[in-house]
């Protein structure tokens, strides 16, 4: 099972191309088995926030872990500001620009609740209730007559000289008064600044937000990133004592490295290893340690911008491959 | 991505301040700004080309209050 | 007679479903061998996600001797890829054992996840 490890070396890689297929090896049978599958695989979660998770698939093919991060960033559907009708922007910040930044905003909303626009009706009946969210911004910064004397704060001296994304106000249309109830509709970051004005500027305008997936607009992706790396392996061939153990200690991140009660050095944690191979360069470790990687075991690392729960995230990204799988299964071959 | 004639989509319920006291049938009175008090006032024709408080004779054209479309790309 | 009317109804639903699925999606390409065993497909709107995916799953079937894909030009969003096997099955079959088999990888992912997630025991604070 060793020959499960990638190898670092100072200035190349070894054995990275996975080979558990039948008939590349001499012994092990290779194919596929949903059971054993089911047996070997695990995830192990390591901590889960609102924003962020952490969590570790262990025993399961680069191209299937891959997959999965592709759908995380570009194929689960979230929702996003598509088309802005401005009424009144006399600020410094263009319509155009404006606009933009108003698409970046990840907006709070459950993407399951609304319904993919049909792009083959025209355009007046394009967006209905059920697959669009109308969200207004409607700011006019005037003087503030009891601002202190001197003051050069414009937060001072101004009134709404700042617009943050917490402006942006949900209008509700006809049935979403009752859908949208319990969770109204905010941006999931109110503290983001749009524009800035000063007085006698006006900005007043209309969003309508629809349901898009990542590979279409930047926007619509719901991870800020989703990325994983491989577990690292550090094999001690030689024990390291005294001073020299202290060294191999600095040559790692951190508590990576623990030195028992001999003097010995050990590897304590792998996982908080960042493979900077530093020590490679030094001569006296030469031939002591092997550096590589665990080719089956990812470490996904999973940042939401905030629409959805990082592990559901993960969820839906397996349901979207699951589906994708199913339809063309279904499908006729042509031809 | 500026469309001004086109207006499909469904009229906001709540007029916003912009759209508030909107004159619908407009009379000849185009707003102007002048460049250096930054005054708004209104010119017909035949009125002289000057500011009506400063008297600066540099003027620009209010902001149009037509709705513009854009795309959030 | 009272068995034909069952037998149309299903033939109608069967004919709705069908209808739902894009005849444009997958298409059998020329250069397959005569019986079957060896054939290239084309895939619309897909690109390495399914292509590696499937590609390795159906690699994992003995019966298969070669799969391998490959995307003809990054612009166009088309997946070519091409099955051989051993003869004891068609290409056209082995590809419906990939895509079954993947399924149920998914699945298994998914019920593993779930469970993790309601099991508990994790960290709810970053460190």
């Amino acid at each position: 099972m060793s020959d499960n490890i990638v190898g670092i070396e100072y200035n190349r890689v070894t054995n990275t191309s996975s080979t558990d297929f039948p008939g590349h090896q001499a012994s092990g049978d290779f194919s596929w088995d949903i059971e054993k599958f089911k047996q070997n695989f695990d995830i192990d979660i390591k901590y889960l926030t609102e924003r962020t998770a952490n969590f570790d698939l262990v025993h399961i093919d680069t191209s299937i872990a891959n997959a999965f991060r592709r759908i995380m960033i570009a194929e689960v559907p979230s929702v996003a500001a598509e088309a802005v009708y401005m009424f009144m922007n006399t600020s410094v910040i263009q319509d155009e620009v404006l606009a933009h930044r108003i698409g970046l905003i990840p907006l709070k909303v459950d993407p399951d609740l609304l319904s993919w626009v049909d792009k083959t009706q025209d355009e007046n009946n394009r967006y209905t209730e059920d697959n669009t969210i109308v969200l207004s911004l409607d700011v006019v910064c005037t003087k503030n007559p009891n601002a202190p004397k001197n003051s050069t704060n414009a937060k001072e001296l101004y009134r709404n000289s700042h617009v943050y994304a917490s402006d942006l106000k949900f209008e509700p249309h006809g049935s979403q008064l009752e859908k949208f109830k319990n969770n109204p509709v905010v941006p999931a970051d109110p503290n983001i600044l749009l524009a800035k004005l000063r007085p006698g500027q006006e900005i007043s305008l209309r969003a309508h937000c629809i349901l898009g997936i990542g590979s279409d607009h930047a926007k619509f992706s719901p991870v800020a990133t989703a990325s994983y790396r491989l577990m690292p392996v550090i094999d001690i061939r030689e024990p390291i004592t005294g001073a020299l153990a202290v060294n191999f200690q600095k040559c790692f991140p951190p508590g990576v490295i623990g030195i028992n009660d001999q003097g010995e050095a050990y590897v304590q944690d792998a996982r908080k290893d960042t493979v900077s191979r530093e020590v490679l360069r030094h001569e006296e470790f030469d031939g002591k340690v092997k550096l590589g990687r665990k080719r089956d075991h990812f470490i996904f690392n999973v940042e939401s911008t905030g629409a959805m729960s990082p592990e559901e995230i993960f969820f839906k990204s397996v349901r979207v491959l699951k589906n994708k799988v199913e339809y063309l299964r279904n499908c006729p071959i042509g031809q | 991505m500026a469309s001004p004639q086109r207006e499909g989509f469904s009229i906001p319920s709540s007029i916003s301040h912009a759209a508030l006291g909107q004159v619908t049938s407009k009379s000849l009175g185009v707003k102007y700004n002048c460049a250096q008090c930054a005054a708004s006032f209104s010119l017909s024709k035949n009125d002289a080309i000057r500011c009506k408080e400063c008297g600066h004779r540099v003027i620009y054209k209010s902001r149009t209050r037509r709705m513009v479309q854009f795309e959030a790309r | 007679m009272s068995t034909d009317e069952p037998m149309e109804d299903v033939q109608v639903a069967q004919d709705a479903q069908e209808n739902e699925y894009d005849l444009e999606k997958i298409k059998l390409l020329p250069g397959a061998s005569e019986d079957g065993t060896a054939a290239s497909f084309q895939i619309v709107d897909e690109d390495h996600t399914l292509g590696n995916a499937l590609r390795y799953i159906i690699m994992k079937n003995p019966e298969v001797e070669f799969c391998g894909y490959s995307i003809p030009h990054p612009s166009e969003n088309k997946l070519n890829i091409r099955i051989q096997t051993y003869g004891n099955i068609s290409a056209v079959e082995a590809l419906h054992q990939g895509l079954d088999n993947l399924s149920e990888l998914c699945t298994v992912i998914e019920e593993k996840f779930s469970e993790k997630i309601e099991a508990g025991g994790y960290a709810t604070v970053e460190p």
